[in-house]
């Protein structure tokens, strides 16, 4: 007995440390922002108090809404095109890839994983700018007689996004492809699965942890990015976490725009209890 | 179908590797703008970048982050990692939730949290305040891979070494952690990654001394130059021949 | 305490007094032209000390970095020079002795005592100015139709418009192009603004900020750039010279920035040199050209260091028509500005 409570002394002794840190510096902010989510502004300065103005000005000014669904639009499409692009990229390193060739085929594949992340979303602007690589090609074969506008728009965001996210997807949708075992196609095949039958029973089913968890990272990490639309979307239409730093840096209004923290919160718990069924955070 | 899927593999690495070329191929630009036509090979931007005073500063500034806090949250991942995977404590699903939870949280919310925190407690934002959030976000990643490394195999070798007397300092540092070394150097490694490229907690908690994002964004906010293509490739040159030699040395062997 | 005992103590005290002025560093709050190291350099090598700037976009940006920090924090600040009065209403700035300021030497309109002197007492002084009206590419686009504002609106030029990401010059040009006054706009005028603010935005390709916005009138992703000015494109005047803007019939905008003593500063006498550097000759033509943008220096004794170059490219000859055709920032109070950025923000969403 001595001996367990010895253990649990130490064991509280270990984890202390973690705990107090993640407290101190993650639970405890988190909660000051939602508290000074409830202020409110009066000319420049924050009257603490219960309002919940903040949270009523987020889901009725237009401007607000606007951004809250130019947010999910973006995030949903991006989760989804990429989850598309990867799954076969990561099919192909992982059945028809040599296995000595895997591991470099995949390094290759995530490899512009290792430009800055700020040089990667200013990059996509030189390639798709009105003097960028692609309209400069497309020009000299005569497929176009107009520069197309590809720099700040929607379709730029989302192309810088889907290039990130397309590099994680596939790393995570190879590690659970490799690890299935080869006997199971191996028998689906044998009990005369067409090979669509095999993907669609066997392999997905299987794979769709992995696969679910990577789209659920993909959607919190794109929703709550401010780098990429910042560059790439040329101010032509605001996602959330443009609008939070707008209210922060020009307005210097903290309330709102940790209220719109709190919303954008929301959404990714909202988006982690539709996945949790699949979702092993602790697995990634 | 075989064809098709070389195909795809094709077009898919043209997809991944086309802005990292252009950027790489418009740092050599002897011209003023990072865009067509190509006006002559030139290395006058690197020679710029590697004399800038600020940009050097933000470079040492951003190892000394990543460094000093992936290791601290590398230590307290692994340690609590150890006691919530080898002592039965009350409430551990709880506690196993609350340190994976900034896993799930946007930087932008973590980083908001914080400013708050220390503007209203008078804390003056440095690079130490920058790091305390790298910690935040980095300390999950490390818990979660420790925690998932922790085999039966540890456990025995945990317990004859304690039952020759060691004391649980001694286990976790000669029996524990070298029997994880693999695991630990990957999270270690990680964890420099993303803090080494995180920008948005660095860019909302310092002042002046900044970290190399940071110096990034602002050079971008002066304007296209081949200035900011030069600073983007000599990073990409270094991150990749540290990641292939990673790859070649510890995790090869670690095999 | 005996002799003794002084030494050490003296001894003591030498140190602490010698290590921080060793170590001296003045804390700028500044637009971006202050972080120009041809600027700031010749100051801190002439007074052995650093200067650390920090940016920030927009006044009420500028007070919450303030009203985050600890007294002390920051020396000095830059700052619109129609805000002068906010700044100081919030006790953000100390009282500069007016007679250490060469204002004898600036162009009259540009002492501005009416928004640099509240109450009797300095606060700050003008360093530079310009204008927000239209920069264009004259290869383009036709120099005649830039005279008038209604073009830009007509559709002719639909797509290859820039507006300038700052919602006071481009609210106050709007304004005028409505044959308001950038003085009459308050909260019950400014609802009559949105609707061609909204029109502009649809024409538009892009907002956007000092810099892309040189870039995109650079690169040709856009040849009209609304709230512009010599600003914008004097830096790019080597590299394109078919960059060209106007004062169009209906007016535009006169920009000042004004730089001032924080309040709460732990070292005023530095802080008032750098000032006084920053209004001096030397530092004014400086400034005027400084990298991220140029502009009309305050103190017009600032010609006799610039280059004939420099002043061509600042048409330094022709401020005096140019200075009676323009108009000062809007100065909303409080609620006026919040409609105003509402309005801003919503046209960026739009």
């Amino acid at each position: 007995m001595t001996l367990e409570r010895q253990e649990r002394r130490l064991g509280w002794g270990l984890v202390a440390p973690a705990l107090v840190w993640t407290g101190a510096f993650f639970a405890l902010p988190f909660l000051a922002m939602v508290a000074l989510s409830f202020a409110h502004m009066e000319g420049r300065t924050v009257v603490r108090g219960f309002d919940a103005g903040n949270y009523v000005r987020a889901f009725t000014d237009w401007t607000m809404v606007k951004a809250l669904v130019n947010s999910l639009e973006i995030t949903l499409i991006v989760t989804a095109v990429s989850v598309l692009l990867a799954y076969p990229l990561a099919a192909i390193i992982a059945f028809r890839v040599p296995a000595r060739w895997q591991r470099l085929a995949l390094l290759m594949a995530v490899l512009p994983f290792w430009t800055s992340y700020v040089v990667r979303s200013y990059a996509w602007l030189l390639v798709l700018g009105q003097k960028g690589v692609v309209n400069t090609t497309l020009l000299a074969l005569g497929l176009i007689a107009e520069p197309l506008q590809m720099a700040s728009t929607r379709f730029a965001t989302v192309t810088g996004f889907v290039h990130f996210f397309v590099m994680l997807l596939t790393l995570t949708i190879y590690a659970n492809l490799i690890q299935l075992s080869p006997n199971y196609l191996r028998a689906a095949a044998d009990l005369g699965a067409g090979r669509w039958q095999v993907f669609r029973h066997v392999v997905l089913p299987l794979t769709l942890p992995g696969v679910v968890t990577g789209a659920f990272l993909t959607f919190v990490l794109c929703i709550g990015d401010y780098i990429t639309p910042q560059i790439l979307g040329g101010n032509t239409e605001l996602t959330l976490p443009q609008l939070i730093m707008l209210q922060m840096g020009r307005s210097g209004n903290f309330p709102l725009a940790s209220a719109l923290s709190v919303v954008l919160m929301g959404i990714v718990t909202l988006a982690y209890l539709a996945s949790a069924r699949w979702v092993r955070l602790d697995r990634v | 179908m075989r064809a098709l899927s070389w195909l795809y593999m094709a077009v898919a690495y043209l997809f991944i590797f086309l802005p990292v070329a252009v950027l790489v191929a418009f740092s050599f630009q002897a011209g003023r703008l990072p865009v067509p036509p190509f006006q002559g090979f030139s290395l006058r931007w690197y020679e710029k970048v590697l004399g800038d005073r600020d940009l050097m500063a933000a470079l040492g500034h951003s190892f000394l982050v990543a460094v000093v806090s992936s290791a601290l949250a590398l230590c307290l991942g692994f340690l609590a990692a150890h006691a919530l995977a080898r002592v039965r404590l009350p409430g551990s699903v709880l506690m196993r939730g609350l340190l994976i939870a900034p896993m799930t949280v946007s930087y932008l919310i973590i980083a908001l949290g914080l400013l708050t925190v220390f503007g209203s407690l008078g804390i003056r934002l440095s690079l130490w305040t920058v790091g305390a959030g790298h910690v935040v976000i980095n300390l999950p990643l490390c818990f979660a891979i420790c925690y998932a490394a922790m085999g039966d195999q540890q456990r025995s070798a945990e317990r004859a070494a304690r039952d020759l007397g060691a004391a649980e300092w001694q286990v976790l540092a000669y029996v524990s952690a070298p029997m994880l070394a693999a695991p630990l150097a990957a999270a270690f490694f990680l964890s420099v990654t993303f803090s080494w490229d995180e920008f948005i907690i660095a860019f909302l908690l310092t002042r002046f001394d900044v970290t190399l994002p940071v110096e990034i964004w602002s050079m971008l906010r002066s304007g296209l130059s081949p200035a900011t293509n030069a600073v983007g490739s000599l990073v990409f040159l270094v991150s990749v021949t540290l990641v292939v030699a990673l790859e070649m040395l510890v995790f090869r062997r670690a095999k | 305490m005996t002799p003794r005992q002084m030494l050490p103590a003296t001894a003591f005290g030498l140190i602490v007094m010698a290590v921080p002025s060793f170590a001296q560093e003045l804390n700028a709050l500044v637009w971006c032209d202050h972080t120009d190291p041809a600027l700031v350099a010749p100051f801190e090598e002439k007074f052995g000390v650093k200067v650390n700037v920090k940016e920030y976009e927009g006044t009420a940006a500028g007070l919450a970095i303030l009203d985050q920090s600890q007294p002390g924090d920051w020396d000095v600040m830059v700052i619109d020079a129609v805000d002068v009065g906010r700044a100081v209403e919030a006790g953000r700035l100390a009282e500069i002795p007016a007679d250490a300021l060469p204002t004898g030497d600036f162009f009259p309109e540009l002492v501005m005592p009416e928004n640099n002197v509240v109450g009797g007492k300095t606060y700050a002084v003008t360093e530079k100015f310009g204008y927000n009206t239209i920069s264009y590419d004259k290869t383009k686009v036709d120099p005649a139709d830039m005279e008038d504002m209604a073009v830009l609106t007509g559709g002719k030029y639909d797509g290859r418009i820039g507006i300038y990401d700052y919602y006071l010059p481009v609210l106050g040009l709007v304004a005028l192009g409505q044959g308001m006054k950038t003085a009459d706009i308050n909260a019950d005028t400014l609802p009559k603004l949105k609707e061609p603010l909204m029109a502009l935005r649809k024409a538009s390709k892009q907002v956007s900020d000092v810099v892309s916005s040189q870039t995109a009138l650079a690169t040709g992703e856009v040849d009209i750039v609304v709230g512009g000015g010599e600003w914008l494109t004097a830096v790019l005047a080597a590299d394109n010279p078919n960059l060209d803007w106007t004062i169009p019939k209906q007016g535009g905008l006169r920009w000042a920035q004004s730089i001032g003593v924080v309040a709460g500063t732990t070292q005023p006498d530095l802080a008032l040199e750098f000032v006084k550097y920053i209004v001096s000759p030397e530092g004014q033509a400086r400034l005027a050209t400084a990298s991220c943008y140029w502009g009309m220096p305050a103190n017009a004794k600032a010609g006799d260091v610039l280059t004939p170059e420099q002043k061509t490219v600042l048409r330094w000859d022709q401020q005096p028509e140019f200075l009676k055709r323009s108009q000062l920032y809007p100065i909303p109070d409080a609620a006026t500005d919040t409609a105003m950025q509402d309005m801003w923000t919503e046209m960026l969403n739009q």
